[in-house]
């Protein structure tokens, strides 16, 4: 009983006396092997995506269908069809799906429109929420009363609820939906910008640079995009990450890009009862690709976030 | 608390008098350290003293001199994960030192902290955190207890006392606080009450009326209070016996009495010096002491003062000097004031201009 | 106020978009038909007098008629009958989320960086980042495929209180989790987080020096305090939630609000679409001013503040600061329940 008690003891139930504040241990500053591997996976996800058509895996469309000698109802020898699904083998890495479709290169197929509708995503958010943040930021007055607004409103709404408005006004290719995740991007970013352009406009190096007689435009981008970029980099990582379940979640619902298969389509295709029961892997694979990538995502941005202390600077 | 737990206490309670004779709480050679990554920090290196029931010893020393976390780990506040306990700490006979100590928080022992807004929850109701442990403890019904919550209100000076059973911390202003912290302390009976800093975040009127206040509990209620504080003045009014603490050890202990006729530790003298008296005339220089506080983790060999300290010879930074005793005021120093060691050891610094730790002298010393 | 501004504000151009387009999926064969519709949606009005009525009849109740090709009943009907399958979903969720995170987090937060507290971290960090229709996948086969213990179908005619796989309190369990676990995940980091910190207090050592027990210290004395940025979290957090409440709708087939708007939107129904997004609109308004309120009544300091008088929009972006101070959370937020 005493070490149980001893546990809930420990977090610092020392209240705030001077001495035993003076002694603690200082936080590690390095990204660490978990941030490296990450950031691995990533890079390898995305090569994988890029490089697909060339490389040497299966395609994606065609049936494998394998045969067999059994006897048919006459008794004869003949070649039948396997059934698919099949599972994992040494000639499908990841097994198949019921069409008997190697589901490896499915997957690293379906990442190119997942991984790009994240990558266009976060582009678009940085370059327009960015900008308008580090606008409102910068000119304060009525401009950034206005643009708060409008983040305001854009971030109380649930985004997704819109996303499915927009698809299914528009078309459904891989631009629409990248531009509809992506203008739900803008406000989250659009605000981290603007916060960190409040707190810069107010630092020395900036009025200083003011007093010199440095055009206004000069200023924004000499001095105060280095430093907001920072965390709007380390923001832009969980915005993919978004994105990309986003997208996932878009396809779950059918609504998503048309011709490919993505990865959440791929989940879907997969998540019906029969094929869960007797076929798992069809649904697990795209999900586990999904899961390992958006956790390596979210855990790059966590460690960086460490790494430069971006919280100390959300004071306004 | 358990049934049989409360018998065990009250049994021990009966087989142990503490009285004049016996000791309330005796403490031998207690250390405390905490583990960092730079290695121990010895807080505490080795305290001794013994407090009798119905005594009140006051502390005195600097941030840092460990007068703070010595309390904390005599009542054992302090987390276990971090903290080295070693030595001996017996209160009413009873080893506290490895012993887990919850029976007695609430029951026999209590703690007045520092800032009244931060002790108090601000989000309960100030009545509430008084009855809790009434409850809990002493098993009274919510109507018995806030009865008796609002009896200890009026004792303690809370006016309209019913109505400030409902009110939240942020309400009431600082004395006011103070004082409802000292009413948890009074609801408990504790045999031991210690005291860190109570005044310091008060005003000086306020200050008076709170130590009054503790005084005369103490005296209806018997209890013994350890009364810690930076400020010596404070002390003199209000302890029977004081203890200077400097950097983790006891550097002097006497009666108030004796410790005032008869000043012999330096840094005693230095503490007395560097606050300001009645008797001052205006615009009196005040001498505050000179350097810092030591690294308790890797402490200096010889006196933990010697760096600070006007009579430093070279003998001080080499050992560390033993307790002296003189009938019951003891200290540790080798050349203390008033003896002649300790005159030649000023003289000589006063003559080449500095003291054996390179600490600059000026010919003139301030009068107090 | 001015939030229910913004709303309207961006019902307008919801309205704009889907008024012509509705005129202009009518059945152009009926000429009766069209004239019945120009009548009901003020087609043949001016755009803003059409904005005016139409406010006027949402507020009212009345969602028009739907005119699709599959003829189904009126849009108030279909809510109303959806609604609150789409409600007890939520709620079960929320309240799933809730009381996992509690205890979680004040287990995590008591032996901060021991084993426990890193194993629980990382389990936190893993179910915020599986999208919930990922997480709805594995629930619904471990549980109900390969151990059998949830029933398969919801079936919106049977029962609701009972606890065999008939009655639909059970079918909806594993949705509910599936939603809930996300946000379970999301709450106790933030809770985690605002414990430790509370944990440091003086009055936490002054309480246990009155001989508190432990357990009482955690959940009397430092949960309270503890609470605030979950609570305006967790009213944000409902809207999101009705994002994801759709995915898992969808995939347990569960007729409810969502599903509805998923199928109006394949079906180009548009009024059916407009009414719902409004009504998500109009809830999440109520459920931020609910936080507002829960706030007050939870801390006592902020109750003798509002003598200042503040206007509610400031007060929600106040609570959007205060959110800024961990964005990371409020993200994972979104990300756990869309």
């Amino acid at each position: 009983m005493t070490t149980h008690e001893e546990e809930i003891d420990d977090v610092s139930l020392l209240g705030s006396s001077d001495e035993t504040l003076a002694i603690g241990l200082e936080p590690k500053k390095k990204l660490g092997f978990g941030f490296w591997l990450s950031a691995f996976w990533v890079v390898l996800i995305a090569l994988l995506a890029i490089l697909a058509p060339i490389l040497p895996i299966k395609d994606p469309s065609e049936n494998y269908i394998v045969t067999e000698t059994a006897e048919n109802l006459r008794g004869d020898l003949v070649e039948k069809p396997v059934q698919p699904p099949y599972p994992l083998s040494g000639k499908h890495l990841l097994g198949t799906d019921k069409d008997a479709r190697d589901m490896l290169s499915r997957t690293i197929f379906g990442a190119r429109i997942s991984l790009a509708v994240g990558f266009i995503t976060a582009f678009l958010g940085l370059a327009i929420g960015g900008s308008l943040g580090m606008l409102a930021g910068y000119f304060k007055g009525w401009l950034d009363k206005i643009i708060s607004a409008l983040f305001l409103v854009s971030l109380s709404f649930p985004g997704l609820i819109l996303a499915i408005l927009v698809v299914s006004l528009l078309d459904r290719s891989l631009w629409t939906i990248s531009i509809t995740i992506g203008i739900l991007a803008i406000a989250p970013v659009g605000r981290l910008a603007r916060a960190q352009t409040i707190t810069f406009a107010e630092r020395e190096f900036v009025i200083a640079a003011e007093t010199l007689g440095a055009k206004r435009s000069r200023i924004i981008l000499r001095e105060m995009l280095p430093n907001v970029l920072i965390p709007m980099a380390t923001l832009s990582m969980l915005v993919v990450a978004i994105a990309i379940v986003a997208e996932g979640a878009l396809a779950f619902l059918g609504l998503s890009v048309q011709k490919t298969a993505t990865w959440g389509k791929l989940i879907l295709t997969g998540s019906d009862m029969n094929s869960l029961e007797s076929a798992p892997w069809i649904a697990f694979v795209p999900i586990a690709f999904l899961f390992f990538t958006v956790a390596a995502l979210n855990y790059m941005s966590d460690r960086l976030r460490d790494y430069f202390d971006v919280r100390e600077m959300y004071d306004l | 608390m358990t049934g049989s737990a409360t018998i065990l206490m009250l049994e021990r309670c009966m087989t142990y008098k503490a009285d004049e004779e016996h000791p309330l709480l005796v403490l031998e050679d207690y250390r405390i350290g905490f583990k960092t990554e730079r290695g121990l920090a010895k807080a505490v290196d080795g305290v001794s003293l013994s407090l009798k029931r119905g005594q009140t010893l006051g502390i005195v020393g600097e941030s840092g001199s460990g007068k703070t976390v010595l309390n904390r780990g005599v009542i054992g506040l302090l987390s276990a994960r971090n903290t080295v306990e070693s030595g001996s700490a017996k209160f009413e006979g009873e080893e506290l030192v490895g012993e887990n100590r919850q029976t007695f928080w609430g029951t026999k022992m209590a703690m007045i902290f520092q800032d009244p807004m931060t002790s108090l929850n601000p989000v309960m109701k100030v009545g509430n955190q008084v009855m809790e442990p009434l409850r809990q403890h002493q098993k009274l019904s919510r109507s018995e207890a806030k009865k008796r919550v609002a009896d200890i209100f009026t004792l303690v000076g809370i006016p309209e006392p019913i109505k400030r059973l409902d009110q939240y911390p942020h309400e009431l202003s600082g004395g006011m606080r103070q004082r409802v912290m000292i009413a948890i302390a009074l609801a408990i009976e504790p045999d031991l009450l210690i005291a860190d800093e109570p005044t310091t975040s008060l005003d000086v009127t306020v200050q008076k009326y709170i130590l009054d206040l503790l005084t005369r509990v103490q005296k209806e209620q018997g209890m013994s209070m350890v009364l810690i504080t930076h400020d010596l003045g404070v002390a003199r009014g209000r302890a029977d016996e004081i203890l200077v603490m400097y950097g983790g050890r006891v550097m002097e202990h006497a009666s108030t009495e004796d410790l005032f006729k008869k000043m012999s530790h330096p840094y005693t003298s230095a503490l007395f010096s560097s606050i300001p008296h009645l008797h001052h005339k205006k615009h009196t220089r005040l001498t505050p002491i000179p350097g810092t506080p030591p690294d308790i983790i890797e402490p200096p060999t010889g006196c933990r003062f010697a760096p600070r300290c006007t009579y430093a010879q070279e003998r001080c930074l080499l050992e560390s000097p033993p307790m002296t005793h003189q009938g019951n005021h003891r200290f540790a120093c080798f050349f203390p004031i008033g003896s002649q060691q300790g005159q030649e050891a000023l003289t000589r610094n006063q003559q080449r201009g500095h003291t054996a730790s390179g600490l600059q002298i000026r010919k003139k010393t301030e009068a107090t | 106020m001015i939030t229910f501004a913004a709303m309207n504000i961006l019902g307008d151009p919801l309205f704009n978009i889907l008024g012509p387009v509705a005129g202009d999926v009518d059945n152009p064969e009926s000429v009766k038909i069209i004239e019945e519709a120009k009548e009901q949606y003020y087609l043949d009005k001016s755009l803003p007098e059409r904005y005016v009525r139409w406010a006027g009849d949402f507020v009212t109740g009345d969602f028009g008629v739907r005119f699709s090709a599959t003829g189904q009943p009126p849009v108030t009907n279909l809510i109303k009958e959806r609604f609150p399958r789409t409600l007890q979903l939520m709620i079960m969720a929320q309240l799933i989320a809730v009381g996992l995170a509690i205890p979680w987090a004040v287990t995590a937060a008591s032996r901060a960086n021991s084993k426990t507290d890193k194993t629980s971290t990382v389990t936190a960090f893993a179910f915020v980042s599986l999208p919930n229709f990922a997480l709805a996948v594995i629930l619904f086969y471990v549980f109900s495929i390969r151990l059998d213990w949830m029933p398969d179908v919801y079936t919106a005619t049977d029962p609701f209180w009972g606890f065999t796989h008939d009655h639909r309190l059970i079918q909806t369990l594993l949705p509910a989790l599936t939603l809930g676990l996300g946000g379970a995940a999301a709450y106790q980091r933030l809770l985690r987080t605002d414990l430790i910190t509370t944990l440091q207090e003086d009055f936490i050592l002054m309480a246990r020096s009155k001989g508190v027990s432990r357990r009482k210290v955690l959940y009397k004395h430092a949960l309270r305090p503890s609470l605030f940025s979950l609570i305006t979290v967790l009213a944000i957090n409902i809207s999101y939630m009705i994002g994801g409440a759709l995915v898992v709708e969808t995939f347990f087939r569960i007729p409810g609000l969502g599903t509805a708007v998923v199928e109006a939107v394949l079906r180009e129904d548009f009024p059916v679409v407009l009414a719902i997004v409004m009504i998500v609109a109009a809830a999440f308004m109520v459920f931020n001013y609910l936080a507002d309120l829960l706030y007050g009544v939870i801390d006592p300091r902020v109750r003798s503040q509002e003598k200042e008088s503040e206007s509610s929009f400031n007060r929600l972006w106040k609570a959007q600061k205060n959110l800024e101070v961990d964005e990371k959370v409020n993200i994972q937020t979104i990300e756990a329940s869309s």
